[in-house]
């Protein structure tokens, strides 16, 4: 008899993929069809066949050690193909929501960030947040309030709240999520490695590469990976959603740099150092400016693609949307449409419209990173993680991590 | 003497493939007083035409040339005027063909006029031969049903008669009606909502039973002996489990028939032992003058539990108190929520072990089967509805076998997020410390070797049918009580149920539900259903003096030579049917509504004694001779083809429409089943100066598919015996040949046929030939 593993199936995982997108999991008879038409499969590690199992046998431990889960784009091929309807693809990105979820800390607010409801609500407390901070703002500054004009009469975001409010508000929320996304990307990293059976270290911890090593050798590659897109346009069945969403992921590129160049040059040199003079609003005619409508209007643009691609291949029943694609779908709709709405209302200059808009728009970005280890928009980092990690696993199979760990994975096996 | 008319059908190739004028006068010639061809015999045109000979001319017999005799002609039935049908279509002309182009085309096409010519002589020297049959109708048959089992099959086929009309009584072993249908807690769903258990029907058929008044309810009552035959049974009913004088005898085992030191024992002594044995049973043929009469009698006696002997399974821990039957687990879950027996805890996880072989066979259980896979997912099921919180039920399976529309059930169980499946072998069952047990799986689908926790594990064990180990029906027979066991079918109510369902070796007796083949409980009532109307057919062809099937039009029976009876016991020992009882001195008693007519008693028969009006050794013999055997033409051998009508001619029928051909030299004779075949007729065929006969029967042994269940078997065993005779004679035994034709092998029968006359005319002419 050979070794033999205590099995302890979680029933309340598998009712939890079941009610959140994944309810065809124990129709799955183990043919493996899906894992033979996937696209994406590895030979070393097939998938989804082994995950659906996996997760029929409410093996949490080992669906969440699973770096597979991550590999997967709901290309829907499986799923197309599945003799079951046992729909794999859909699976996997229930899977992949119970993941983030189980990685978030606190949980709750990973039911407030995947559900319309919640969202809207924490949309509402932003708003009442920024509203309060402008309200507190404006007894400092005392600039009128809620309508504030500039000298020339005009509606001037910077009147309403200039950075130092926003700073003092946004700088502990990126501080939380930093936090939070570390911690379960660390505990991700730690599943994965036991999972593919890398070696343990006396003290309980998995290898992890250096900094540098880490920046050069394996997240360098994976980001040019994902800036292509080029896994994700291997899909057969919707290999389509792959443009929306790169168009989607540049404009997210561009509006972070122009987003870091204004915070560099506003907050730090100009309010903080006090090294040069106001720079906002910036002319149209500014590059920066002009780089910043262009990311506008393809991030409305990628989004809009986005919806109707899920929409077209949701109808199509090749894949299976769940709350929390739609959620994360319209917020990052929100985010676009109140950023240019609140850019063209100020240039027309009607202030009652305006500064609505634009708290809207400073509570939707709070919302959307807010969720970013929360929410289905957690993707960005525990799919990056996974295509690092693939990366890095390779090597230390193969022996070419050094440390001299090829020895222990040959023993392990 | 009968006057016979001859119609030869031109159409369908046969005008273009022989030479009719030249078939007319050798019909003529043989003795037919009208001989004639239509181009469209079977047309209303043809009917009037045969029908105004009929008038106008006094014919008593009129055979169709043409068609295979398997279409049906009933526009030719004319009252006493028998009717014959020869197939030279497909028999000739489909399966003759010739290309004009061939060089030989001459020689061919003389072959194949000599072959047509032949089955115009034969056609006539049949009509020559044949009588009349004459129905053999019981007065006043009796048309009650007997259905022995109250169960749900035997409460549905009750139900199900009475509706047509018939009286009906229920005899039931137990105090009550309902048998296991009213021991279970649910029953498997047959139609959606496919995921979720449905209530037990058994209440509401005792329901109907009770309301019934065609149908009477003996409870706690068992057959004694069932005497007699379709339409005439006399039943002797008894207390259950009390002995009776009228307890049908047992006839020796072949064991008991030998002495201490493996000789046979003398008749006399046989006698002595036979008594013993059946001390205080009245004599078979003794009919019991309180007994009640039926007309039919179905069999729906039904299974009982397998239970492990102590001991067994010792690494499923069999003997520890939480692990269980399927039947046990059933009634723990009738008697409430589930409970573990050791200590009373609430069953929340449990495992369904279908297979005991570990990983040493992949076998299941004894007698388990499709039925036993799904109460298994059914009592998983049990577990979730008590515990839909946090109830986990593992189904450990090496099949999962959900057979039809099941597999919907199947489907509609594994939805169940608490019902856990896996292909694996158990290897161990053990006590866990905690009260539970642990359960190891190998080989799983996960990939691994895994331990599971489990308060309660439940072996997916068999349901033996009830003739496995008693008679039940114990017929007053001369086979015995019990129908005859073909050890095929390990103690299943043994029929060919593929090819007939409910029929057993015992006509008039009907068997439904899991006493001939595990069941669910839906399937046993659709089977009583079927049972019910088979029981109806006998009693209706008891009343009509004609056979059930598979020879429903068939209103002749064996006529028996008495005078000439060496008592052989032939007969009476291969019927198949257990047709014929005997008296003291061992002369066969017929039953004509129990006998099926495949004619396995005449084949047997060495006195040559037994015979049918329309089928027996003169009328065959006479064809066979009435054969033209050249005797100085190296090129003309002939054979004989006696090819079993039920599979090899069918076969034979299709490779023709197919455009298959083989040789021309070879004649085929239909016969009812090769158990039919009496070898005085291959003596006819090799002093007549035939070259070889080729027997075409079913397949038999362990996938048996004779229509008469030993047939081919037993003709195949004759053969081996006239073997000898013809090496005596100084031939080459390998003259006679029988091969096995199933009736899808249209392709290769051709192929059969060529081989055998190959190897024949390698042999040369039959060395008797001209004598």
């Amino acid at each position: 008899m050979g070794e033999q593993q205590q099995m302890q199936p979680d029933l309340s995982f598998v009712k939890g993929v079941m009610a959140s997108g994944g309810e065809t999991v124990k129709k799955c008879y183990q043919c493996a069809t899906c894992s033979v038409v996937c696209p994406l499969s590895t030979n070393d590690s097939p998938f989804p066949r082994k995950e659906m199992l996996w997760t029929q046998w409410g093996l949490a431990g080992r669906v969440s050690g699973d770096v597979d889960v991550w590999l997967c784009h709901q290309c829907g091929d499986c799923t197309k193909h599945c003799p079951r309807d046992a729909r794999p693809g859909d699976v996997l990105a229930a899977i992949r929501i119970n993941a983030i979820r189980y990685y978030a800390n606190p949980k709750a607010l990973a039911d407030v960030f995947n559900s319309p409801g919640g969202v809207v609500g924490a949309v509402i407390a932003a708003a009442v947040l920024v509203l309060i901070v402008a309200a507190v703002w404006s007894q400092i500054t005392g600039n009128a309030f809620p309508f504030p004009l500039n000298h020339e009469g005009k509606v001037e975001y910077h009147e309403f709240l200039s950075v130092i409010p926003i700073d003092a508000m946004v700088l502990p929320i990126v501080a939380w999520i930093i936090y939070v996304s570390y911690n379960g990307v660390s505990r991700f990293w730690n599943d994965i490695s036991k999972g593919a059976g890398l070696p343990e270290s006396f003290t309980g911890t998995y290898p992890k590469p250096s900094i540098g090593l880490l920046l050069s050798k394996y997240l360098g590659p994976a980001v040019m990976e994902i800036l292509s897109h080029s896994r994700f346009k291997k899909c057969g069945q919707t290999a389509e959603r792959a443009r929306g969403h790169l168009l989607l992921l540049w404009s997210f590129i561009i509006l972070f740099a122009v987003t870091n160049y204004v915070f560099i040059a506003e907050d730090l040199f100009h309010a903080a150092l006090g090294l040069i003079s106001k720079v906002t609003p910036l002319p149209l005619y500014h590059p920066v400016k002009l780089a910043a409508n262009v990311g506008g209007i393809m991030l409305i643009a990628g989004i809009l693609m986005v919806k109707s691609m899920r929409t077209q291949k949701t109808e199509e029943g090749v894949l299976t949307s769940a709350a929390p694609d739609w959620v994360l779908i319209w917020l990052i709709f929100a985010v676009g449409a109140t950023g240019i709405g609140a850019e063209v209302l100020r240039l027309i200059n009607i202030a009652p419209i305006a500064y609505p808009v634009y708290i809207l728009h400073l509570a939707t970005i709070i919302v959307l990173f807010l969720s970013l280890p929360y929410g289905k928009f957690g993707h960005l980092i525990y799919r990056t993680t996974a295509y690092v990690f693939q990366r890095w696993a390779d090597d230390v199979k193969a022996g070419k991590a050094g440390f001299g760990l090829e020895k222990a994975v040959g023993a392990a096996h | 003497m009968a006057k016979i008319g001859v119609y030869i059908y031109t159409g369908d190739g046969i005008a273009e493939a022989v030479d009719v004028e030249g078939l007319i006068k050798v019909a003529t010639k043989s003795g037919a007083a009208v001989a004639k061809s239509h181009a469209d015999l079977y047309s209303p045109e043809g009917v009037a035409m045969v029908k105004q000979d009929i008038e106008a001319e006094g014919l008593t017999a009129i055979s169709l040339v043409g068609m295979s005799p398997r279409y049906e002609y009933k526009t030719f039935d004319f009252p006493g005027v028998y009717l014959d049908k020869t197939g030279i279509r497909e028999l000739v002309a489909w399966s003759h063909r010739i290309d004009p182009s061939d060089e030989k085309a001459d020689s061919k096409k003389e072959h194949v006029q000599e072959l047509a010519e032949d089955y115009i002589r034969m056609a006539v020297t049949k009509l020559q031969k044949v009588q009349m049959p004459t129905p053999d109708k019981l007065e006043a048959p009796n048309t009650r049903i007997l259905v022995i089992g109250g169960g749900v099959t035997g409460m549905t086929a009750a139900l199900e008669a009475a509706e047509a009309g018939y009286e009906v009584t229920i005899v039931e072993r137990t105090g009550e009606l309902g048998g296991y249908g009213m021991q279970v807690r649910k029953q498997i769903p047959v139609g959606p909502d496919y995921s979720s258990l449905v209530n037990p029907v058994a209440p509401s058929l005792i329901e109907k039973i009770k309301s019934n008044s065609k149908i009477t309810v003996k409870t706690e009552t068992e057959i004694a002996r069932i005497y007699g035959a379709p339409g005439k049974y006399r039943v002797s009913l008894k207390a259950a489990g009390t002995k009776s004088e009228w307890d049908a005898p047992v006839p020796l085992t072949p064991e008991e028939k030998l002495d201490a030191n493996g000789k046979e024992l003398s008749a006399e002594d046989q006698k002595k032992v036979y008594a013993a044995k059946n001390e205080g049973r009245n004599d078979y043929m003794v009919e019991d003058a309180n007994g009640e009469l039926f007309g039919a009698v179905i069999l729906a006696a039904g299974w009982k539990p397998a239970i492990p002997a102590d001991g067994e399974y010792p690494h499923l821990a069999w003997g520890n108190p939480n692990v269980l039957t399927n039947h046990q687990f059933e009634q723990l879950a009738k008697s409430g929520k589930l409970k573990r027996p050791s200590d009373g805890k609430e069953i929340k996880t449990v495992a369904f072990v279908q297979s005991p072989g570990g990983l040493n066979d992949d076998a299941d259980f004894p007698y388990a089967s499709a039925v036993t896979t799904m109460v298994s997912l059914k009592q998983a099921k049990y577990v979730r509805e008590d515990y839909p919180e946090d109830g986990k039920a593992y189904v450990l399976y090496q099949h999962m076998r959900t057979p039809g529309q099941y597999e919907y059930f199947y489907k509609g169980l594994q939805d169940d997020a608490g019902i856990f499946l896996s292909k694996g072998a158990v290897t161990a069952v053990k006590d866990n410390g905690a009260g539970g047990l642990t359960v190891t799986v190998e080989k799983t689908l996960l990939g691994d070797n895994i331990a599971l926790d489990v308060d309660v594990v439940v072996l997916a064990t068999g349901m033996l049918p009830a003739t496995k180990d008693e008679a039940v029906v114990n017929l007053a027979y001369r086979q015995g009580p019990a129908f005859r066991d073909l050890d095929l079918f390990g103690g299943y109510c043994d029929s060919n149920f593929i090819c007939f369902p409910y029929e057993t070796r015992r006509t008039g007796i009907y068997a439904a539900g899991p006493v001939r083949r595990t069941m669910t409980i839906e399937e046993s009532m659709e089977d009583a259903a079927g049972a019910a109307l088979k029981a109806i057919q006998a009693v209706k062809a008891a009343e009509e003096g004609h056979a059930v099937h598979p020879r429903t039009w068939d209103f002749d029976y064996p006529d028996f030579y008495f005078q000439r009876c060496t008592q052989c016991k032939r007969c009476t020992e291969e019927c198949p049917f257990g047709a014929l009882d005997d008296d003291e001195k061992g002369t066969p008693k017929p039953n004509p509504t129990r006998c099926r007519r495949c004619g396995t008693c005449m084949g047997a028969c060495p006195e040559r004694i037994i015979g049918f009006k329309d089928y027996n050794i003169d009328v065959v013999g006479s064809m066979i001779k009435s054969i033209e055997v050249p005797d100085d033409d190296e090129d003309k051998l002939r054979m004989v083809i006696f090819a079993c009508e039920n599979d090899a001619y069918p076969a034979l029928d299709m490779a023709a429409a197919k455009g298959l051909g083989w040789s021309p030299l070879p004649r085929i004779i239909p016969v009812r089943c090769l158990g039919s075949v009496n070898v005085a007729w291959i003596k006819d065929a090799m002093s007549s100066g035939l070259d070889g006969v080729l027997l075409l029967g079913c397949k038999f042994g362990d996938d048996y598919q004779c229509h008469f269940v030993k047939g081919s078997e037993l003709a195949d065993r004759r053969m081996a015996n006239v073997a000898e005779t013809i090496k005596s004679l100084g031939m080459e035994p390998e003259r006679v040949k029988l091969a096995q034709i199933a009736i899808d092998e249209y392709d290769k029968v051709p192929g059969v046929i060529d081989a055998f006359v190959e190897e024949i005319v390698g042999m040369g002419p039959n060395p008797f030939k001209g004598f």
